[in-house]
């Protein structure tokens, strides 16, 4: 689904990926884990082209193809593409519009304004995420009034809402409780049916327990990518197996 | 360690400390004390001494000549052992009426009639600069803080955003009398001699200026009230959360989508804020005006005219300068004075209610943007 | 956690039970192939052993990889060790039905003995003590492990019987020496399936109760 092939990133001068590569499985999760400042959020924000707004960031070699399209081609449109391949954001950010704007929002970008077609998407999307039931008496009252873990839900929601086929998700746990945090874990295995999922996280156990592929980051390098199963037993690099662990970082 | 309450470290407290506390806050509350004096004077004169003249004692308890009419010279004479005071009108038909009669009598101009147009004209003032002062103001702080990159030329332009809040206001209508009264370009049929002509095929572009009209009122006021709409602009939208654009961005929004639906609308009640400043200083700057928008006196009001294109090209009475006229332009006497403080009380109340007005649709904003 | 994590350990715990289930059909059919002098049935353990060491190398595996990934607490984590160690001991049982198997082979080659050394009494003992613990494992009854514990005290008097019977056979008539030491052999064999059955009793009452009761001088009820 999304091939990286020697990918160098720049900001500005500092360079923060090097040599990059890796496949990553369609309908399945894959794992991005390492020390702060290793490398692996920016990778994920290459993937729909986030790292475009900062200044001085660009691709110094390599090529990074979605679905088989270099996404870094100046015909690609970054506005298709970012409706291909949906964000969550570690700071869930609902905006301060009611649940139902929340979710149609994606859709009334692309122009849809069939009041009915924009119900059955937020009905779809609310239980996509696992969140209809709890929601469905007061879709109009504001998104600001769920609890944490209800608004990254609502953010997933927001994000398939749209129909991308990969879901980016950038340590959506880490702000979450545990009790929270373990439903929309849950709700990660049940969307992997349908979308290919990248998670990045700094908790190796949410790794150990939502991931199907592994991928270990140092200093702008990709360690080693395996199996989760065989990442966690038997890693194959030392430097990976100081870091599971926790000799270090 | 054992204390008495008394000589506990938590109950002593160290005295030097205290004391300049203690006095630092006798000062701070003098200086507080001092600033709600001088708005009291301020206030209180105007208010007592033109509610002589607002204020009547039947019904409807305001001076609605006052409000509505024109200014008109006043006549003070005695007639058959009675003193009178008579506007203009009222003056020419007593005297038909008697015959005109010779009286002994003295006029004093403008004490008499009302003030109408100079409401009317600082009205429209107000809300045509204030438009144009929003929009270009809202759209340079949107260009400036969502889609300039910085580098040199964007540190020139907030340069230029600060220098001009320094400008002195009769500079700023000298610039406006320059280049809006003398030079702005006009449509027109055929070109214009000794002036710059442009020909755009169907008609000519004139400039030959837009006179003393509400346009370069407008115009010349807007750029005197800008930075202040810029600055206050660019905070609110600083203060919208990064992740609104991110969020709208990363589900496929344009930039300008992104800025339209989801952080214009909340930075809107922050930016009307900073209207209201704006508003006031608007209402209250006579230099700007002086040169390109206002009349000593002008018979028609703005909307009498013959096309309604012309309505632009009006120039109007204005209350700021209708107070300086009164005050220092004919002699002063207790006549003059009723019109000063009659005026000076609604030039503030015009103010007022246009701020509270702007006050009110912000809450409104505030209510339905709420984040 | 989460269902997907519930049915991780009901996989465990169903692979488990079809390894106790190949187990006792293998203990019984090792008996079955000696008492009833059935070679065929012999070869048959031997070669279904294979399955049953498989089994302990998938249960292993799994219970390997859920404790790295997931890092499990409490119930969860003993369980997961506790699951090891019973399959260890279920092959180590298959192994010695093994040995019960080979050694019947050996003794069928020649003319059967007059007696069997109370091998049926033992072999019934050592069976019903498999299951019982298995079924202390699914009812998740400590009441029925406490019973096996004390039951390997019967098997190992049995044993002790066992031995004095071989050694008086062998006194009597010492043409029987190589086919008595076969009987001991089995003898032994069973008797070691005995404690391997008793270990994975102490282990379900660990599972089940949180307390550690190997190695200690606990009684345990015996059957009424």
């Amino acid at each position: 689904m999304i091939e990286v092939e020697g990918v160098d990133f720049y900001y500005g001068k500092s360079k923060a990926l090097h040599n990059i590569s890796l496949k990553i499985p369609a309908k399945q999760v894959t794992a991005f884990i390492g020390p702060s400042g290793c490398g692996k959020s920016t990778l994920l924000r290459c993937f729909n082209r986030m790292n475009d707004l900062i200044d001085g960031a660009r691709i110094g070699a390599g090529e990074l193809r979605i679905q088989g399209v270099n996404i870094y081609d100046p015909q690609v449109d970054v506005i298709a593409l970012r409706r291909q391949v949906g964000m969550v954001f570690q700071k869930s950010n609902p905006f301060p519009k009611s649940i139902y704007q929340n979710v149609s929002y994606g859709l009334e970008l692309q122009g849809i304004a069939d009041k009915k077609r924009l119900d059955a998407a937020v009905e779809k999307s609310l239980r996509g995420a696992a969140l209809w039931d709890e929601v469905k008496d007061r879709l109009h009252s504001s998104a600001l009034g769920l609890s944490g873990g209800q608004q990254q839900r609502l953010c997933i929601a927001r994000a398939i809402a749209v129909e991308p086929s990969v879901i980016l998700m950038d340590e959506p746990c880490s702000a979450l409780d545990p009790i929270a945090t373990s439903k929309v874990e849950e709700l990660i295995q049940e969307l992997k049916k349908d979308y290919t999922i990248v998670i990045v996280t700094h908790s190796m156990q949410q790794a150990g327990r939502c991931s199907d592929l592994t991928a270990f980051f140092y200093i702008g390098k990709l360690i080693e990518v395996d199996a989760t199963q065989k990442i966690f037993t038997q890693p194959a690099n030392q430097q990976t197996e100081d870091y599971i662990t926790g000799r270090f970082g | 360690m054992q204390h008495s309450i008394g000589s506990h470290p938590f109950t002593t407290p160290p005295i030097g400390a205290a004391r300049t506390e203690k006095n630092a806050f006798q000062v701070f509350r003098i200086a507080t004390y001092c600033i709600l004096l001088a708005a009291t004077l301020i206030f209180g004169i105007i208010f007592s001494k033109g509610a002589q003249t607002i204020f009547v004692r039947e019904f409807p308890f305001v001076n609605v000549a006052f409000l509505t009419q024109s200014p008109e010279t006043l006549h003070v004479f005695e007639h058959e052992g009675q003193p009178h005071e008579l506007g203009d009108r009222e003056f020419r038909a007593y005297m038909e009426k008697r015959g005109n009669p010779s009286v002994k009598e003295e006029s004093y101009v403008y004490s008499a009639g009302g003030i109408f147009p100079c409401i009317v004209g600082t009205f429209f003032l107000v809300v045509g600069s204030m438009t144009i002062a929003l929009v270009v103001g809202i759209s340079a702080a949107v260009f400036l803080n969502e889609y300039s990159r910085g580098g040199p030329v964007v540190e020139l332009l907030r340069l230029a955003i600060l220098n001009l809040a320094g400008v002195p206001s009769i500079v700023f209508g000298l610039f406006g009398f320059g280049l809006f009264v003398l030079f702005a370009p006009v449509f027109a049929a055929a070109p214009e001699a000794g002036h710059v002509s442009l020909p755009l095929g169907f008609c000519y572009l004139n400039f030959t200026g837009w006179g003393v009209s509400l346009l370069s009122g407008w115009f010349t006021l807007a750029f005197m009230v800008l930075p202040v709409v810029i600055t206050a602009s660019e905070e609110s939208l600083k203060a919208v959360p990064k992740g609104f654009r991110d969020g709208s961005l990363a589900l496929g929004a344009t930039q300008w989508e992104a800025i339209r639906t989801n952080v214009l609308p909340y930075a809107l009640p922050g930016i009307l804020t900073s209207s209201i400043l704006g508003i006031a200083r608007v209402a209250g700057e006579t230099a700007p005006i002086m040169f390109t928008a206002a009349y000593v006196v002008r018979d028609r009001l703005p909307w009498q005219v013959d096309k309604a294109v012309d309505v632009l090209f009006q120039g109007v009475m204005a209350l700021p300068y209708h107070i300086y006229v009164v005050s220092s332009k004919i002699p002063q006497n207790e006549y003059t004075e009723r019109v000063q403080f009659g005026t000076a009380f609604v030039f503030l109340a015009v103010v007022l209610s246009i701020a509270l007005s702007s006050v009110i649709l912000r809450n409104r904003m505030r209510a339905r943007y709420r984040w | 956690m989460s269902v997907y994590w519930e049915q991780h350990l009901n996989d465990i715990r169903e692979e488990l039970l079809m390894m106790s289930g190949l187990t006792e059909r293998s203990l019984s059919q090792s008996v079955r192939a000696l008492l009833e002098r059935d070679d065929a049935l012999a070869d048959l353990v031997e070669a279904e052993d294979s399955e049953i060491d498989e089994l302990e190398k998938r249960i292993d595996g799994k219970v390997i990889t859920y404790i790295s990934t997931h890092g499990p607490m409490a119930k969860d984590c003993r369980f997961l060790i506790t699951a090891s160690k019973i399959a260890s001991e279920l092959e180590r049982i298959a192994d010695q039905a093994t040995t019960i198997a080979r050694r019947s082979r050996d003794l069928n080659k020649n003319a059967p003995l007059n007696s069997m050394a109370g091998i049926p009494v033992m072999a019934q003992e050592v069976q019903a003590m498999l299951r019982q613990s298995i079924r202390a494992f699914v009812e998740r009854e400590t009441s029925l492990a406490l019973e096996v514990i004390g039951r390997d005290k019967l098997v190992d008097a049995e044993y002790k019987e066992a031995a004095s019977e071989v050694e008086a056979a062998i006194m009597a008539d010492p043409a029987t020496t190589a086919r008595e030491l076969h009987l001991l052999t089995v003898a032994k064999a069973l008797e070691r399936a005995g404690d391997h059955a008793t270990s994975i009793a102490e282990e379900v009452f660990y599972l089940y109760k949180g307390e550690d009761i190997r190695h200690s001088k606990i009684k345990g009820r015996l059957p009424a």
